[in-house]
């Protein structure tokens, strides 16, 4: 990790208290998780207590304090998505990299998340792979999308 | 001198201190309500929701934590209706059965009317009350812990799980836990869990007690200050 | 950008703009929503910019990307006025034809047109699809007039114009009577009256006020809040600048999630081209009034739809509810009084400025006022947003605008309100849909999620994912809601998996109750409600899973077996290769079967094999 990188996102927050939760995600979409140094240096330039920072960093979900994989395949959980069986992309996911929601493979090629609604449900079920929406997803689809980041 | 509202309490009209809780006013005047994560001068969260009360606001009575509501002017309050017992009992239910394990969960239960419970026991080791949390963070200053993580997830912690050197190693954390501070002498072991209502805190069931304190040793497990009785 | 100094300015610039206008330019608009993004919008967007360059027509036509039209099911979307011609499910492919047929010679692409499904005939004009037809866009229909984030085109299209007058001609006092003449109810979930929250917050003295938008949207199964504030933010940030002048706040947020990028981007365009223009900011249109908004973001976490809990992530704490013994319109952000709004709320406000109370009262019925926007989604065949008028029926909400159902599968309930609501059996279809009808019968409006579930749903399924998604998103902070919850997921699970007691449905029902009575926030005294409604109407259901241990819907997979009926089964291989358990084996053009003990019962075997051969048991 750059150290620097944190440094810039805290001064771009003017050390606000209040963008806790903001200078987290930048912190996040930089380096890919939120490393332990990385927390503790937000604690001491916001002036916030260790413990408070650690707690924000663990109620959120879109925080993560362990390093994701090169691509992130997001299965969306929606009412919506859920009744078009968005079950089946998970196991179809746990059939292909033998991982569970939330972890990550041991090559770390691939990090696997289910999350509770991306907002696009007319389009359910949805896969966000790498931030890309994919919509009317089927297993079938799912399998060939992940072929395809294997192979590049 | 200090401002007092009136208010009454089952009835009882009672000018209690302003800014006080209803809850820690009923035990300054002797109204038992069953309480868990309330301790004596530690800020309240309301967490257990043993202390429940009724508050009538407009004609309507309102279930609300007696620990985390402020006494206000012309407040009416009830401890024990029907309604009261009967949830407090379902949510004793609920505790007993995360935590058979500690005498403090299981005589406040019992005090609640618990006998059976309807769930599979889950011998869990801490009820999430933050005692510790709040004594540690709010009393001490040390922010060594907190609560960390959501939903099934949440657990009390040090950051990054490990015990920080600001820790002031005071021990509050643990001389507050109602899961330690009054073992079960007998230990429940996994798959072996019961209510057992062998606690001395049975007499406070009896319906007929001549004072409002009824000396439940309940007190003891939550380090309650009442110690005298009403009147 | 020129700052606009006064009420009198701002008309003049509107006018400039109109004059600007011509209608009877060819106009090409593309839905850019989030939805027509992922169906490939983007590429059609360019392929078009690159033929109309090649062609040189690029001064004859003129290309806007605009927010969500709610049409999502047959996305990407493209609108041709002045015709009106509206062309569904377009790719990059189809854009040399469109641009050569109907751009340069009027003539349509039949097959890009809307084909309607119930009566098979071909739709020309956008307006005369049933789907756009049997709605009242208000709201929705500026996302399909405006580019989002720019203030020119909002101006053009009447924007601010309300705000100006507010400034000029009223005081706050009128400000909230004319709101609560128009008996304005809060679209994010209870409706509880917005004037009142308003007033109470006036009444409230203190040196800081505020005002925040609620743009957390985290029900499942809900996207209207992320379609305005995509499409057009500035109505958000206008009906938030009338509101602060009527509470008296100074500043404002826009709470809104990190999973909405788009939104965050177009809002945060909007708010900075909103100061430049002299509508946000000190002295606002001359008037001596300022005030100003930031955008918060969200991480992640439901319960921050709960206005304790919301605040306190503003303000960069864990967004854990406090009892709310005192109001926050009282002591809310950083304890001073707040008056928190949802978006659909916030974007009704500059509608009742400019058209009056009375306007808005006459839309809707007796209870409830005004329109309002429903994410139609699940087993439906027309998906999107739909606005209608309150009172509405159901009825007509799934069979009219969403033409019924999705794949010839009967309909059997539709899940209103989120994790928040309930389930609602088709026998009570005829209901207007109001903020009291839904709750007296079970469910709720919530924000506005309506997925329609068909025979192929088990309901007790349908319970047991909503308390598995609260579960997960209580903040665990007291018993009834953080045990509760779980002792109720425990013993759905045991149903779903055959383990059920007769006796448990009456544990679930002094459960609900109980965690309905003694939680400490909204999340969880609405918790059980998925449990209570489904209970109620589709009781059978949980008696033939705990009694027979059948799942009729064949979900529940603990209670179904997959085989393969060796008469149909040709061997092709396709169930075998689709399995991602492994659990298929067999020869080609052998006879498959299933090996149960890896079978996870995810049904995707069956889904792929075109023979009919695998069957639920």
């Amino acid at each position: 990790m750059c150290p620097e990188s944190v440094e810039q996102v805290l001064t771009r927050y003017n050390d606000s208290r209040r963008c806790l939760v903001e200078v987290l995600q930048d912190i996040q979409d930089r380096e890919g998780y939120l490393p332990e140094e990385a927390i503790r240096r937000v604690a001491e330039r916001l002036d916030v207590p260790l413990i408070e920072v650690y707690r924000v960093a663990n109620f959120y979900k879109s925080f993560t304090l362990r390093p994701r994989g090169k691509h992130v395949l997001t299965v969306c959980k929606g009412t919506a998505c859920h009744v078009r069986g968005a079950d089946r992309l998970l196991d179809e996911l746990r059939g292909q990299l033998q991982i569970e929601s939330g972890e990550t493979t041991e090559d770390g090629q691939f990090t696997v998340e289910a999350v509770n609604c991306v907002g696009a449900c007319a389009l359910g079920p949805v896969v966000v792979v790498d931030g890309e929406y994919h919509g009317h997803m089927t297993p079938h689809k799912l399998r060939g999308l992940v072929a395809s980041l294997q192979e590049s | 001198m200090e401002k007092r509202v009136n208010i009454t309490i089952d009835g009882v009209h009672i000018r209690a201190p302003e800014h006080t809780s209803v809850l820690d006013t009923a035990i300054e005047f002797g109204i038992c309500i069953p309480h868990l994560c309330h301790y004596p001068g530690v800020p309240d969260i309301g967490a257990c929701r043993l202390c429940i009360v009724e508050n009538v606001v407009r004609g309507k009575p309102r279930v609300t934590t007696s620990c985390t509501l402020k006494v206000r002017e012309g407040m009416e309050i009830h401890t024990n209706t029907d309604r009261i017992q009967q949830l407090r009992k379902n949510v004793a239910e609920m505790l007993v059965a995360e935590a058979p394990n500690s005498k403090a969960v299981q005589d406040v239960a019992v005090r609640c009317g618990v006998t059976d419970v309807p769930y599979k026991f889950h011998n869990e080791e801490c009820v999430l009350c933050g005692r510790c949390v709040r004594v540690c963070n709010d009393v001490w200053q040390a922010k060594a812990l907190g609560f960390v993580g959501r939903g099934r997830d949440r657990h009390v912690a040090f950051p990054f799980e490990k015990k920080p050197d600001f820790c002031k190693h005071c021990e509050s954390c643990v001389d507050l836990c109602p899961m330690n501070r009054t073992p079960c002498p007998g230990p429940m072991k996994k798959g072996e869990e019961f209510v057992c209502g062998q606690c001395e805190s049975q007499l406070s069931m009896a319906e007929d007690v001549d004072d409002s304190c009824v000396w439940c040793r309940l007190g003891d497990g939550f380090g309650c200050t009442r110690k005298v009785q009403a009147q | 950008m020129k700052r606009i100094n006064t009420v009198e300015e701002l008309e003049s610039r509107r006018d400039t703009l109109l004059q600007e206008q011509d209608s009877d330019t060819l106009t090409v608009t593309l839905c850019g929503g989030t939805g027509c993004r992922a169906s490939g919008a983007d590429p059609v967007m360019d392929a078009l910019q690159q033929q109309l360059k090649e062609k040189g027509l690029q001064d004859r036509v003129s290309v806007q990307v605009t927010g969500c039209h709610g049409f999502c099911e047959q996305g990407p979307i493209m609108v041709i006025d002045p015709e009106n011609t509206l062309y569904c499910q377009v790719t990059e492919n189809d854009v040399p034809e469109i641009v050569e047929k109907t751009i340069e010679n009027g003539e349509k692409v039949d097959r890009l047109l809307y084909r309607d499904p119930v009566s098979d005939e071909m739709i020309e004009k956008e307006a005369d699809i049933p789907f756009y037809k049997a709605q009242d866009r208000v709201l929705l229909g500026d996302n399909r007039r405006l580019t989002p984030g720019n203030i020119d085109d909002y101006i053009a299209n009447g924007g601010y114009a309300a705000l100006g007058q507010v400034l000029n001609r009223m005081t706050p006092e009128e400000v909230i009577g004319e709101i609560k003449n128009a008996d304005l109810r809060g679209r994010g979930g209870g409706g509880f009256p917005a004037a009142r929250k308003w007033e109470t917050c006036r009444d409230t003295p203190s040196a800081h006020k505020y005002v925040i938008c609620n743009a957390d949207e985290g029900d499942p199964g809900a996207y209207m809040d992320r379609s305005i504030l995509e499409g057009n933010p500035h109505a958000v940030i206008e009906g938030m600048i009338i509101g602060a002048y009527a509470v008296g706040a100074q500043y404002g947020y826009i709470y809104v999630r990190k999973e909405y990028p788009l939104a965050v981007s177009h809002t945060e365009q909007a708010v900075k081209q909103a100061r430049e223009a002299g509508v946000l900011g000190e002295n606002i249109l001359g008037s001596g009034f300022s005030f100003d908004v930031e955008i918060a973001r969200g991480a992640g976490a439901f319960v921050c739809g709960e206005s304790t809990a919301l605040m306190a992530s503003v303000e960069g704490k864990v967004g854990e509810p406090r009892p709310k013994d005192v109001h926050t319109v009282e002591a809310g952000l950083w304890n001073c009084p707040t008056t928190l709004n949802n978006v659909e709320t916030w974007v009704n406000v500059p509608h009742i400025m400019n058209k009056g109370a009375n306007w808005f009262a006459s839309k809707g019925n007796e209870s409830s006022k005004g329109t309002k926007i429903f994410a139609l989604t699940g087993q439906v065949k027309n998906t999107g947003l739909v606005e209608v008028d309150m009172g509405t029926s159901l009825n007509d909400i799934i069979y009219k605008i969403g033409g019924g159902p999705h794949n010839g599968a009967r309909i059997k309930a539709v899940q209103t309100g989120g994790p928040s609501g309930g389930c609602l059996p088709e026998n009570k279809f005829d209901l207007p849909v109001d903020f009291d009808a839904l709750t007296e019968a079970g469910s709720m409006v919530g924000s506005g999620g309506m997925v329609v579930l068909d025979e192929n749903t088990c309901m007790v399924d349908v319970a047991k994912y909503f308390l598995n998604f609260l579960q997960e998103e209580s903040c665990g902070k007291c018993v009834p809601c953080r045990v509760g919850i779980g002792r109720m997921l425990e013993i759905l699970t045991d149903i779903t998996e055959g383990n059920g007691k007769p006796e448990d449905l009456d544990v679930l029902e002094q459960l609900a109750w109980t965690i309905s009575e003694t939680s400490l926030c909204a999340l969880g005294k609405t918790a059980p409600n998925p449990v209570v409604s489904t209970l109620m109407y589709f009781r059978e259901e949980y008696e033939k899973h705990i009694r027979d241990h059948q799942c009729s819907a064949g979900v529940c997979r603990n209670l179904v077996e997959y085989r393969i009926d060796p008469d149909r089964c040709t061997g092709c291989g396709a169930c075998l290769k689709a399995c991602p358990h492994g659990a298929v084996e067999g020869e080609k053009k052998q006879v498959h079967t299933i090996k149960q003990d890896l079978c996870e019962k995810c049904g995707i075997c069956k889904n792929v094999c075109k023979f009919d051969a695998i069957s639920v048991q």
